[in-house]
């Protein structure tokens, strides 16, 4: 922001502009003596000159939760497209925030985004956020024959919609691809075409398959530290584009073995994997999901899937459990127990 | 007391003006008028004004400020904690988090620091005559893991609780107007985007806190986030030098709890790796608790391991859909009891013992 669009005494203003203060937030981050002696004004003043320069920053005033709760605006969730697995999730994916889906190879981590990708474009209605989805892929190409026939199948699996309204989506234009190689690609379709796609109202889903994959690749081990930095680069990306444009953001990570006799600091662990790139990155994460594949063999009608099993590792409002899905023709869909 | 004219809150031009007019304590400065100083200091008029009101309103707190240590038990005495809804850890605590300190929640994620501070916030709203604090929160999330789906949960959780201790006629009435909606309608919500928005959003808590007397509680989830990817180690440790400052005046200015959460990191030592709170280790003085949670296989366990009051202690925890409860509570039948003056004064008795 800039010292015209404040409301200070002309005094203070030329003072702050002497001290060759551009913006507000630059003011902010220089304690008060040090802002006394670079601008030569009293104490008040400074005091005054702090407070316009906070009120400036400040997005909203603290808000009582209620209002919150009244606007309905903190219990909007995107449907995962079927009643088992919403019901995991209290309903969905939070708008707002990271979830991470983490997973080995072929477990179903990118039939379930692929889902979300048609489910987030019903209306809210119908678990959707009425808008497209961005899918960002760093691993493979993407999977658009599986994605033709979800959409194919929608008419069936979804028979909580309506069915003309599903015949008048136009599903596949809604989705919107994007392949990023290198970080760097990355970085730039980050921070501009998917911005742009978010506040033009196309999208209001991102998926990354999968973040691990770029950050696995491009770091040697000795390269560490060097990794973390671009790794909070990007994750602050995410919080920044999920905050501005309300949006849920869902990261697909691949997993790591887990020795036995290793340290369970981090958590009790399920199986003998954990989700990749460490701390750092589970730092970030709102809420983390994980799918297993179980043994054995489920049924359902002609089609054979081996069992799977989605569990929440953490959330802020869901408890640790899990729900068996299955993978066939039409998504992935919860086993009823 | 005599105090020097340097360590007042003025600008360094001003001060060099005053010394080298000769005034070096407030003493000198007390029987004069704004126009008799800035003609011997050669200082504006305005600038006389202020100095002069500095070196009073210094004066006036230096008295105020003075208290003896057997004022200080008392006035502690008198500020209640809040509970946790863990009997175990309330009785670590001392009766529950102390009201006018500053309290670090550390652990890695998902192990239940946003978990503990929904809990609190929900707890310091339990009525004075069911041995809470009856206050209000501000609640500042920087992470945005504030879902008030779940916040609905606690708070129902915690009527639930509170309906079936009902034994007189001041706890009916208490019931009456505590509620899901006030619960919601007390805890005001700040989401800070980055670290500069928390830092304006301090700068102007202390405002906000004058305007709400009853607030009892700060909460900020998490302070690290918005500072862990930080180019200038130096000035991240400066600009959080002035958070730690201002969250302690806060605390004790305003006798509010203040609860902070931190996010842990992997240090090396040794060729071995080891969990440590995040930020670096001048922020360890920071807070005078520091609660580090933890996983031990599957179990959650909660340590003091910084405080001036309370013994080095680990205790075990259980998050439910209820919220932040004792592990087990067949074995803690305590836990369904509640908390009542008596318990309280004997958590301070027992901190003061230790």
């Amino acid at each position: 922001m800039n010292w015209d669009q404040v409301e200070l005494n002309p005094r203070i203003i030329a003072a702050v502009r002497r001290a060759k203060l551009k913006s507000v937030r630059e003011v902010l981050c220089i304690s008060d003596p040090d802002l006394q002696r670079l601008t030569g004004l009293s104490h008040s003043d400074v005091k005054q000159l702090l407070i316009v320069a906070s009120t400036a920053c400040r997005r909203h005033p603290p808000t009582p939760v209620i209002l919150l709760h009244h606007r309905g605006e903190s219990s909007l969730r995107l449907s995962v497209g079927c009643p088992v697995l919403d019901q995991l999730l209290r309903g969905g994916l939070p708008v707002g925030g990271v979830t991470e889906l983490s997973g080995e190879s072929g477990v179903g981590k990118t039939q379930l985004a692929l889902q979300l990708c048609l489910s987030v474009q019903y209306p809210t209605e119908y678990g959707g956020l009425n808008s497209g989805a961005v899918y960002i892929c760093t691993e493979d190409s993407f999977p658009v024959r599986r994605l033709q026939q979800l959409i194919q199948e929608q008419s069936t699996v979804r028979s909580d919609a309506p069915q003309d309204l599903i015949s008048n989506l136009q599903f596949s234009d809604h989705v919107y691809i994007e392949h990023a190689a290198d970080l760097d690609s990355l970085q730039v379709c980050l921070s501009q075409r998917v911005p742009l796609l978010l506040a033009r109202g196309l999208v209001r889903l991102l998926v990354v398959d999968s973040v691990a994959a770029l950050f696995r690749s491009e770091f040697q081990a000795s390269d560490w530290l060097q990794r973390n930095k671009q790794l909070l680069t990007f994750c602050s990306a995410l919080h920044h584009l999920s905050r501005e444009f309300n949006t849920p953001v869902l990261c697909i990570n691949q997993v790591t073995d887990v020795f036995s006799g290793s340290d369970d600091s981090l958590g009790p662990h399920s199986s003998n994997v954990s989700p990749a790139l460490g701390l750092v990155w589970a730092n970030q994460v709102m809420v983390r999901l994980m799918m297993r594949r179980l043994q054995g063999m489920i049924f359902h009608g002609d089609q054979s899937s081996a069992p799977r099993r989605l569990e929440v590792v953490f959330a802020p409002h869901l408890a640790q459990d899990g729900r068996d899905a299955g993978i066939w023709r039409e998504g992935v869909q919860g086993v009823s127990s | 007391m005599q105090r020097a004219v340097s360590s007042l809150a003025l600008s360094p031009s001003v001060k060099v003006k005053l010394a080298s007019a000769g005034f070096q304590f407030t003493a000198d400065l007390r029987h004069l008028k704004p126009l008799q100083l800035s003609k011997e200091a050669g200082l504006s008029q305005q600038e006389a004004l202020e100095v002069l009101q500095a070196a009073r309103s210094e004066g006036a707190g230096h008295r105020e400020g003075a208290l003896t240590a057997l004022e200080l038990l008392q006035q502690e005495e008198e500020m209640r904690s809040i509970i946790t809804f863990s009997s175990q850890l309330d009785a670590a605590l001392g009766g529950g988090l102390p009201v006018g300190k500053t309290t670090e929640i550390c652990g890695a994620p998902g192990v239940g620091k946003t978990q503990l501070c929904l809990q609190l916030a929900v707890d310091v709203q339990v009525p004075p005559c069911f041995g809470g604090v009856g206050g209000q929160v501000i609640y500042i999330d920087t992470e945005g893991s504030f879902l008030v789906q779940r916040v609905v949960d606690l708070a129902t959780a915690v009527i639930r609780h509170c309906s079936l201790l009902v034994e007189d006629n001041d706890q009916r009435d208490a019931m009456t107007s505590f509620t899901v909606e006030t619960i919601l309608s007390n805890i005001f919500l700040v989401r800070c985007h980055d670290y500069v928005e928390l830092l304006a959003e301090l700068h102007l808590l202390q405002y906000f806190l004058l305007d709400h007397p009853k607030a009892c509680l700060l909460v900020v989830d998490s302070v690290a986030f918005p500072f862990r990817h930080f180019d200038d180690l130096l000035q991240r440790t400066r600009l959080l030098h002035s958070v730690a400052q201002q969250l302690i005046t806060m605390a004790t200015r305003h006798s509010i709890a203040v609860a902070l959460t931190n996010q842990m990191t992997t240090r090396l030592r040794g060729g071995q790796s080891q969990l440590v709170p995040a930020l670096g280790e001048s922020w360890g003085h920071t807070p005078t608790i520091r609660l580090l949670l933890h996983w031990a296989g599957p179990r959650r366990l909660a340590a003091i391991f910084k405080s001036p009051g309370h013994m080095d202690t680990t205790i075990q925890y259980q998050i439910t859909s209820d919220g932040f409860r004792d592990a087990d509570e067949s074995e803690q039948p305590q836990s369904k009891r509640p908390r009542t003056h008596n318990d309280q004064s004997a958590g301070s008795q027992r901190e003061a013992g230790c």
